[in-house]
């Protein structure tokens, strides 16, 4: 279960996501996002209650990241250590702006 | 529900009967009740009307019989006046008169000359003469007094002509001479010419004026020579206490008697009754009211009726007002008025049944035609209420029938509905709407609303069907492509039987029918041999058809000899090129130096592989980590290599295995893993799979497996053991 919680505050749009973004839920943040992406320039993903991402979750971020790169800039937050380690392991590490 | 002859008992038809019959009942009961009630009323209106009328007929008959009485005393009242005043006292004086004026010639006879008188003479018939009549022994030369009383010829006549009710004046004297004056001198002479004698101090005026010695009425005489019903007036003259003569006059009673007789009417009449108690003027013919002769007639005062008795005592002394009197068992109303001049009475009767006859008889016509009225309306009543009765079962009937058809009407298209319905629920054809169903009411809304459903469930069947058969398809289809893909890997074991150098054992198990795991091994040439462990990002076809391409692109270029990171660059490359839907894969691509066991090896973001070196333990190898294929393109990844020892085992995995979840979302982790391994981390590979895969099973238990897994286990047994197995 993935729940998603979104702020608009001018351009800057911030997601909060909790539980688990699987392949499941994974459909659910694209959707979402494609629906609010226009016009943002800045995309915040806040991970801090994120308990699992899945490869179909980070096919979501990607798709995020290259749309953010283009009109912007995406910042990836409160990273736990087990979504981390994914990042790091799939390499998302090298390509995500986490702080 | 129950059925008799085709009637549902507690069916539609039969609620709509039971109301009917309900309505019906009500009605007659309704109608019984207002009938009873008006039949009731009118009863009593009826006897009301009757009791009023009798009480009307009673007044109104009351009041009649009192208008007769009172009529009739009236009448009694104006005989009595006339009678005793006009007649009687003129007639009363005129003899008074005579008699003193004879008193006077007695008293003075020697100065009164004889005044000659002659016989009656047929010359004088029909005019007022002064006759002589005398005895028939008796010789008028003889008489001292005749000449005397002579002298009263003048007056007499005079009398006579000046009033119209004597009949005859006269005077006879002691001597049985008579001096008479009247206008019927012709009945006085007998058929020879010689005068007729009269026995003149025998007749009644003389004996009883004589007798009573004072003026006296006599009874109602008939004439001697006429017969005519007439009265007497006499009054003796006495000369010297001695009888000399006696003065009279004759009334003429016809007048009396024609008023009397006009009286004379059913049974309501007056009569004159004399100072004997006899009836001398009556209209009766017959029965005691009669009018008789003196010598024949009765004294009523001494009647064997003992109320007509006294009435008439009472009568003849003072007025009585209304008696009712009996008399031969007939009952009479009588009124009765004495005549004090002469001693009579004058009596008015009326018979009783005179007065209460038209009472009765009213009464009688009236309940005749009360009984009449009632009995036509009894009739009628009778003939109403049998056409009521009659109308009632028409009505009834009409009602019944009518129920039975309307029901029917309602309830055959529900059955008829109801038929085609089930025979459609045992496959029989669609319901369609048709004319019999167009009632009109609800039946036709229901019977529209349930063609609707009908066609409605069908279309639903047939895309469930049609649906069913896609899903049927793409079942069989995703068999199918589930063999494909299992057989598009190398999954023929021993893999390499004639290689003894090393020992290799995979599994895929996706957690659909097809997934987007795979791994991959072959020799690149006799050295070499290719590993490779992949994730496709999401699962299913999708995931399927990018593995594939993957898997093809990397055994290609492996193929060509390149190192793995020149390997991975170029899939990467090749797969960004054209990668629209940002699908990407993770890769492990691992190639082993078959005579030396040194794996150059390069990561593109996939799990960290286990590795166990000669009789150790398995622990994951921390390798650089590069990006995932298909995420960006451009990207270079870096090569390191691991050294096997002979007996070292290399362990590659997706991350189906550690993140394999139980039910209560906890994974299973790579220290799980680990430990799976590290049961017997010395077993072969297959045995090692089996461990991992036994141990992962535990841990979920009976939650659905999420993720594909994947294994793949290399044991390298080194050059040295070639052709030893």
């Amino acid at each position: 279960m993935l729940n998603i919680d979104k702020k608009i505050n001018g351009n800057v749009l911030t997601v909060a996501l909790t539980g688990r973004l699987d392949t499941t839920t994974a459909p659910e943040l694209e959707a979402e996002l494609k629906e609010n992406l226009d016009g943002v320039t800045e995309l915040i993903i806040d991970m801090g209650t994120l308990e699992y991402i899945s490869s179909a979750g980070l096919r979501v971020l990607l798709s995020a990241q290259k749309i953010m790169s283009k009109q912007g800039a995406m910042t990836v937050t409160h990273v736990s250590e087990t979504i981390m380690e994914i990042f790091e392991v799939t390499g998302f590490s090298d390509i995500l702006t986490i702080v | 529900m129950k059925v008799i002859k085709g009637l549902k008992i507690g069916g539609l038809q039969s609620k709509i009967f039971n109301l009917v019959l309900i309505f019906i009942v009500a009605l007659i009961a309704a109608y019984s009740g207002v009938l009873v009630v008006h039949q009731k009323n009118l009863t009593n209106i009826v006897r009301e009307a009757s009791e009023q009328q009798q009480a009307a007929i009673e007044t109104v008959t009351e009041e009649t019989m009192a208008a007769v009485l009172n009529s009739s005393l009236t009448r009694s009242t104006a005989l009595q006046a006339y009678i005793a005043d006009d007649l009687f006292a003129d007639v009363r004086a005129d003899v008074l008169t005579l008699q003193a004026f004879a008193e006077e010639l007695f008293a003075h006879r020697d100065s009164f000359a004889a005044h000659p008188v002659s016989a009656p003479s047929l010359a004088n018939d029909g005019v007022p003469a002064v006759m002589l009549i005398h005895e028939e022994a008796v010789d008028p030369a003889d008489s001292e007094s005749l000449g005397l009383v002579a002298n009263m010829s003048e007056i007499m006549l005079a009398m006579y002509e000046a009033s119209d009710n004597l009949a005859s004046v006269f005077v006879g004297t002691a001597d049985g001479n008579m001096v008479l004056v009247n206008d019927r001198s012709g009945i006085y002479i007998a058929e020879d010419g010689s005068p007729l004698p009269l026995d003149i101090r025998h007749r009644p005026w003389y004996t009883q004026a004589a007798e009573a010695g004072e003026l006296i009425f006599t009874g109602v005489e008939l004439d001697a020579y006429t017969d005519n019903p007439m009265l007497e007036c006499a009054a003796p003259v006495y000369h010297n206490g001695e009888l000399v003569a006696v003065v009279s006059a004759d009334v003429y009673l016809s007048s009396i008697s024609d008023y009397v007789n006009s009286t004379a009417s059913e049974g309501n009449f007056v009569c004159v009754v004399n100072a004997d108690g006899q009836i001398i003027f009556s209209p009766a013919t017959e029965g005691v009211f009669q009018a008789k002769v003196s010598s024949e007639a009765g004294d009523l005062r001494e009647s064997e009726s003992q109320t007509l008795a006294d009435f008439v005592t009472q009568a003849l002394r003072e007025s009585t007002g209304l008696r009712e009197i009996s008399v031969d068992g007939k009952v009479y109303y009588a009124s009765g008025v004495p005549l004090p001049t002469v001693g009579w009475a004058v009596l008015s009767i009326v018979d009783k049944t005179l007065t209460d006859q038209p009472t009765e008889l009213m009464l009688d016509n009236y309940d005749q035609i009360n009984d009449n009225a009632l009995s036509t309306y009894e009739d009628g009543a009778h003939r109403a209420s049998q056409t009521i009765i009659f109308l009632t079962i028409i009505l009834f009937l009409m009602a019944i029938t009518g129920a039975l058809v309307v029901g029917k009407r309602i309830v055959k298209p529900l059955e008829q509905l109801t038929k085609r319905i089930n025979s459609q629920l045992k496959g029989g054809a669609a319901f369609t709407m048709d004319d019999s169903y167009r009632t009109g009411d609800e039946i036709e809304v229901l019977a529209e609303a349930y063609a609707d459903v009908t066609k409605r469930t069908q279309n639903y069947i047939q895309e469930i069907i049609t649906i069913t058969a896609e899903k049927k398809r793409i079942g069989t289809e995703l068999a199918l492509a589930t063999r494909i893909q299992a057989d598009m890997l190398p999954n023929i074991y021993p893999a390499f039987p004639d290689r003894p150098e090393f020992d290799i054992y995979a599994t895929m198990d996706p957690a659909k029918e097809v997934g987007g795991d795979f791994y991959d091994f072959f020799l690149i040439d006799d050295d070499h041999l290719g590993l490779v462990m992949a994730d496709v990002s999401g699962k299913g076809v999708p995931a399927a058809l990018f593995m594939m391409v993957s898997r093809i692109l990397v055994q290609n270029y492996a193929m060509t000899g390149r190192s793995p990171a020149e390997v991975l660059k170029a899939v990467n490359d090749q797969i960004c090129s054209n990668n629209r839907e940002e699908m990407f894969v993770t890769v492990w691509f691992g190639v082993l130096d078959i005579r030396t066991g040194k794996i150059t090896a390069a990561n593109a973001g996939h799990e960290y592989p286990a590795m166990m070196l000669t009789n150790g333990q398995f622990e994951l190898v921390k390798d650089k980590h590069g990006f995932v294929i298909g995420g960006m393109e451009g990207i270079r990844y870096k090569e390191y290599e691991l050294q096997l020892t002979p007996g070292s085992r290399l362990f590659l995995y997706t991350d189906g295995v550690p993140e394999a979840t139980d039910a209560r979302s906890e994974m299973f982790g790579t220290d799980r893993m680990l430990a799976a391994l590290n049961i017997d981390p010395n077993a072969a590979p297959e045995t090692i799979l089996k461990n991992v895969r036994a141990a992962v099973d535990g841990f979920v238990k009976e939650a659905e497996q999420f993720d594909d897994l994947t294994m793949l286990c290399v044991e390298y047994k080194g050059k040295d053991n070639e052709g030893t197995i």
